[in-house]
């Protein structure tokens, strides 16, 4: 039966590693280059020098040109990594659909089923062995990327927490990974082609990722609030904790909402047009603040944790599922 | 006698559909059956049933005394042949000898090789660049690699040219010779069946319209062909199969308990082919005039 799968699909997972390989060949380099600057500019001491606040305003101005410098380098590649998201689903697409659905749409199912070993180890052996090999490329990959997005993510602006660049690094792509190779298996054992089979791994990995994202991973955890006040904050500091913002608005000291989704800072001593306060043309009153709404940056590996967990264990239901479903084809 | 196939009043349904109902039917070992019927008789559903692909709805299959659903060691025992004789289209003649070998406790893989080797089919080319006789001879080398008590094969002529049709029964009939397995071939080209089969088993309409042996079949049924006949007894007929009329003449086929001696009627010896197609044309008859809801 091992030998059967291996002969089955070798050549799949020869093509498989070849794009993990143009993969490499794409990150490898370009992370070693982005590590070189950030080293040679040493911007870790200049990042944790702003965060706790003790470098002189010459020093500290000098760290921020040089953030930007680097973010404008390098920033760019992020879209690259947005590129990388649909991976998860590629893998399920061409391996989970066809597994099963290959198999009955071309009649093979017939032949294979018909030898001396039972469908069930049929079926365990096939998923064994797909899921292991799957899992080993979603981990390369869910490192891999987390190992070059590292110093982007640590370069004050943005935050690997953020929508997006949390969904393609650290352990949660190897969830994604799985739940896709499951599904598509899963969706083989209900729709006997493999098109249809794909259509309907893509149309349920799709709706279920999207919905989790929007819907459960702000609300994983009670997010913080934070208020600071507009008159004698000293600028933008960027992201330097690495937190997932959620919602920021500026208030009047009453509590009315006088802007969202921005941020105001008056450093001391700065006056608006024609000498008002600060401010005031905004409708700002004495004693405004930002208020912004946040999960902190440390709680990454902790989401990063859950939301892998929920997709693993969906995974293992779809597998279970899958392999029951298998002995009842016909 | 011993049964190698049995069912009792099996049946599977598809949805509200019977596609197998009430079969009940008895194949004695050592035999060469031919099942008989039109297409979505039932004739796959039955073989699935039969090397436990599928679980009967009702009723019940029994390969060598044993249920074969869910059964894996029964499985060594029936060699299959599906429909369109499905294989694995990048693998070649010979790795498929070799997956028998490892999916299969008793495999005689110098069975399969010396007789594709007689065929002279390659063994490095991928079975898909292959033509479908030659497909249909792989899948029977692999079928016959088991060593199988019980062979079934679903439609395993159809969609083949006549000469590869003739090797591929020639081939099943020769190996049959040598391993002294029980066949079961399903199939609706009655021509090649005569040559080849000395058991009938003739399914319409998801139900058993008649199975026996071929020898039997021929003594026990005539064609008779006489004066228009209003359906009374004649002396001799255990029941007529199928009548056909015209004005002033009727054509009978009937099935026999006894000579028939009445000078009426011109007895001729019907073909197989002609009994089969008798039986067929009853059962569609049946059917569909209740479908329909009117009288037959």
């Amino acid at each position: 039966m091992i030998w059967l799968t291996w002969r089955q699909h070798r050549k799949q997972a020869l093509y498989t590693l070849a794009g993990l390989l143009a993969l490499a060949a794409l990150i490898v380099p370009t992370g070693l280059s982005m590590r070189g600057t950030y080293a040679d500019k040493g911007l870790r001491a200049c990042l944790d020098g702003l965060r706790d606040g003790n470098l002189s305003p010459e020093a500290s101005n000098t760290c921020m040109r040089a953030l930007d410098a680097f973010n404008d380098q390098y920033g760019t590649l992020t879209f690259a990594g947005v590129l990388l998201l649909v991976l998860p689903l590629l893998v399920g697409l061409f391996w989970g659909a066809p597994l099963v659905a290959r198999e009955t749409e071309q009649g093979t199912h017939r032949l294979v089923w018909t030898q001396g070993i039972s469908r069930r180890r049929w079926a365990l052996v096939k998923v064994a062995a797909v899921g292991g090999f799957t899992l080993a490329v979603a981990v390369v990959y869910g490192l891999g990327t987390s190992w070059w997005m590292a110093p982007l993510m640590h370069a004050g602006q943005l935050s690997r927490f953020e929508s997006g660049l949390f969904d393609m690094q650290g352990i949660a792509p190897i969830g994604y990974t799985l739940f896709a190779v499951a599904l598509g298996v899963f969706a083989g054992t209900v729709w006997h082609k493999v098109l249809p089979a794909m259509g309907v791994a893509l149309a349920g990995f799709a709706v279920l990722r999207i919905a989790l994202t929007v819907l459960l991973r702000p609300r994983l955890m009670p997010p913080k609030v934070r208020t600071y006040l507009v008159e004698g904050n000293t600028g933008e500091r960027g992201n330097l904790t690495g937190d997932w913002v959620l919602a920021k608005q500026v208030r009047n000291p009453d509590g009315s909402i006088v802007a969202s989704n921005t941020e105001v800072s008056c450093p001391p001593g700065v006056t608006g047009p024609g000498g008002k306060a600060c401010g005031a043309d905004l409708g700002l009153q004495a004693g405004a603040y930002n208020w912004q709404q946040y999960q902190p940056g440390d709680r990454f590996w902790l989401f990063q944790s859950i939301e892998a967990g929920v997709f693993v264990a969906l995974a293992i239901l779809l597998f279970y599922l899958a392999i029951r479903r298998v002995r009842r084809i016909a | 006698m011993e049964y190698v196939l049995e069912t009792d009043q099996l049946g599977k349904r598809y949805g509200g559909r019977w596609a197998v109902r009430d079969c009940t039917l008895r194949l004695p070992a050592g035999r060469v059956a031919a099942l008989v019927g039109p297409n979505g008789a039932g004739k796959s559903t039955l073989l699935h049933m039969a090397v436990g692909l599928l679980r009967p709805d009702a009723g019940a299959v029994r390969v060598l005394g044993r249920a074969p659903y869910g059964d894996t060691e029964l499985l060594s025992d029936i060699g299959f042949v599906a429909q369109d004789t499905p294989l694995y289209r990048d693998f070649t003649a010979a790795e498929l000898v070799t997956m028998g070998g490892k999916l299969n406790r008793r495999w005689d893989a110098a069975l399969a090789r010396t007789r594709l080797a007689q065929l002279g089919l390659p063994p490095d080319r991928p079975v898909g660049k292959l033509s479908g006789g030659q497909r249909a001879q792989v899948a029977l080398a692999l079928a016959l690699a088991k060593r199988p008590s019980l062979l079934l094969l679903d439609e395993p002529v159809a969609s083949l040219d006549p000469l590869a049709r003739r090797e591929f029964l020639q081939a099943l009939m020769g190996s049959v010779a040598e391993t002294g397995a029980t066949v079961l071939l399903s199939s609706h080209i009655l021509a090649d069946l005569e040559r080849t089969c000395d058991y009938v088993v003739v399914l319409s309409a998801s139900q058993v319209r008649l199975a026996g042996p071929t020898d039997e079949l021929a003594t026990s049924h005539r064609q008779l062909i006489g004066p228009r006949h209003d359906g009374g007894p004649i002396g001799g007929v255990a029941a007529v199969v199928r009548a056909s009329h015209t004005d002033r003449q009727s054509t009978l086929l009937v099935r026999t308990d006894g000579p028939i001696t009445d000078p009426m009627w011109t007895v001729r010896e019907p073909s197989l082919e002609d009994t089969i197609l008798a039986y067929l044309t009853e059962g569609d008859t049946r059917a569909s005039h209740s479908e329909w809801g009117v009288a037959a």
